[in-house]
């Protein structure tokens, strides 16, 4: 919505409409179009938007206190120096050279790869489209086998070594956490059951997009896992997760075997982790895989942005099941390329395959 | 007294790490027993309450940990989630993944 035929003016994408109406009266003649433009194909979704933040304001976090660049990322990366004291001590913030310590750098690398990729793909400026610094812990407690995000920051553990290597090894697992942060600013989907699934599942999707945006891979070329290089060379397995294979990435003595399923048939229905948030979110995993896939070319610019706008769309609510989020993503490819589009079709045929029908 | 562990949660689930184990202290040597003993007195286990910390709003891939400890016909469940905060209740927790990678 933000670019035109000849060029893109991001200045354009983060102006609140009274401005753009306001240069829409006053501006000079190319400035007078420019904003028109916006505001033609920008007013029906930021009607949508304004209405469901209105409904969700309680709650929400608040912007920025320093008003970020717009397109730069305001880093920092801490060290609890393997304590479980959180934020632990600031060692590398934004603009300075790296420490020579890999998890400090590989922290800072993939926070700003994140940054880029949903910047330059989606023109999204930061976590919360407000320019939220970017805030990452690493060697956080000892022999720690675990990333997480807290709801403000990301925490890396160093692994074991004995099954684990350290944790920000996978970029996409850095793009995991942060995107974790995106669905908690948009469509704050329940850590729980289905939308719990589906939460984790676009933390997926956004993560191995943005490897794969750093890598200026295809679909065709793309692994589409999760996590690659954690596990030591001990354990029988390539990755976390397999999106394209859901339920192949390990099958280990000491871990067991990959419990996710690769369609609805195989749903697992269970009270652990959360009720199979890590478990069933192969189902959605696989469908954007096998859409991108379809689609063909790079899988953020067509199956990605459909995602994406699904996770904006304020019809997608916290507690939204499967079927529910594969029945936006097909109106979000219906709204964006047309009902007779091969990017729609692909969409369904996806959902299909992992057995979930869009009428 | 035995101890019983099951961990949960975290960026991936894996149903080897997902089973619980169960530690009883009379079936460890006397040295490792008397040890086991004060990590567990050190946290004032059963007056502890039964949930300790929780994920904070928005949080994602925390692992959490249920304790469960009988000791001289008492039983008592205690739930905790990633970062714990208390030393002695981290220094226990420790010297159970320990165990549990011992025995993995």
């Amino acid at each position: 919505m933000c670019q035109t035929s000849t060029h893109r003016h991001s200045i354009f994408c983060i102006l609140p409409p009274y401005i753009l109406h306001s240069i829409a009266q006053n501006g000079a003649p190319q400035q007078r179009t420019q904003a028109l433009r916006t505001l033609g194909s920008d007013h029906t979704f930021r009607n949508m938007r304004v209405t469901h933040d209105l409904m969700t304001a309680v709650g929400r976090r608040l912007p920025a206190a320093a008003p970020a660049v717009e397109g730069q990322p305001q880093r920092t990366t801490c060290n609890a120096h393997n304590t479980t004291n959180l934020p632990g001590d600031t060692v590398r913030t934004e603009g300075a050279g790296p420490t020579g310590d890999p998890v400090v750098d590989e922290a800072y690398d993939g926070l700003g790869d994140t940054y880029n990729f949903y910047w330059q793909a989606y023109q999204r400026n930061s976590i919360d489209d407000q320019g939220l610094p970017l805030s990452a812990t690493v060697h956080f407690d000892q022999n720690y086998n675990n990333a997480f995000w807290n709801g403000e920051r990301m925490v890396f553990g160093d692994g074991d070594g004995d099954l684990f290597n350290r944790f920000t090894i996978s970029v996409d697992v850095i793009g995991h956490e942060l995107t974790h942060g995106v669905t908690g600013d948009e469509a704050k989907l329940v850590y729980l059951n289905q939308p719990g699934a589906l939460n984790e599942s676009i933390s997926d999707v956004f993560g191995s997009l943005v490897k794969q945006f750093a890598l200026k891979q295809t679909a065709d070329q793309a692994d589409w896992l999760i996590g690659a290089g954690l596990f030591t060379a001990k354990v029988h397995g390539v990755a976390l997760r397999s999106m394209k294979e859901p339920g192949t990435a390990y099958d280990d003595p000491v871990l067991g075997k990959d419990p996710q399923p690769a369609t609805m048939q195989n749903y697992v229905q269970t009270i652990d982790d959360n009720g199979g948030v890590h478990i069933n979110s192969g189902i959605p995993n696989h469908a954007f895989a096998l859409a991108a896939i379809q689609i063909g070319g790079n899988a953020w610019e067509k199956a990605g942005r459909i995602w994406y706008e699904t996770l904006r769309d304020p019809r997608l609510r916290p507690t939204a099941s499967f079927p529910t989020f594969a029945r936006l993503t097909v109106a979000n490819a219906d709204r964006l390329y047309g009902h007779s589009s091969p990017e729609r079709q692909a969409v369904r045929d996806a959902w299909h395959e992992v057995g979930i029908t869009v009428s | 007294m035995r101890i019983q562990l099951k961990m949960e949660g975290g960026i991936a689930y894996f149903p080897g790490l997902s089973k619980p184990i169960t530690i009883d202290s009379d079936e460890l040597p006397k040295q490792e027993s008397d040890e086991l003993k004060r990590l567990v007195n050190a946290t004032h286990f059963f007056d502890l309450p039964t949930v300790i910390g929780s994920p904070p709003r928005g949080a994602a891939d925390y692992r959490q940990y249920t304790i469960t400890i009988e000791d001289d016909g008492k039983q008592h469940t205690v739930r905790l989630t990633d970062p714990i905060e208390d030393p002695n209740l981290q220094a226990l927790l420790t010297y159970l993944k320990t165990r549990r990678s011992a025995s993995g």
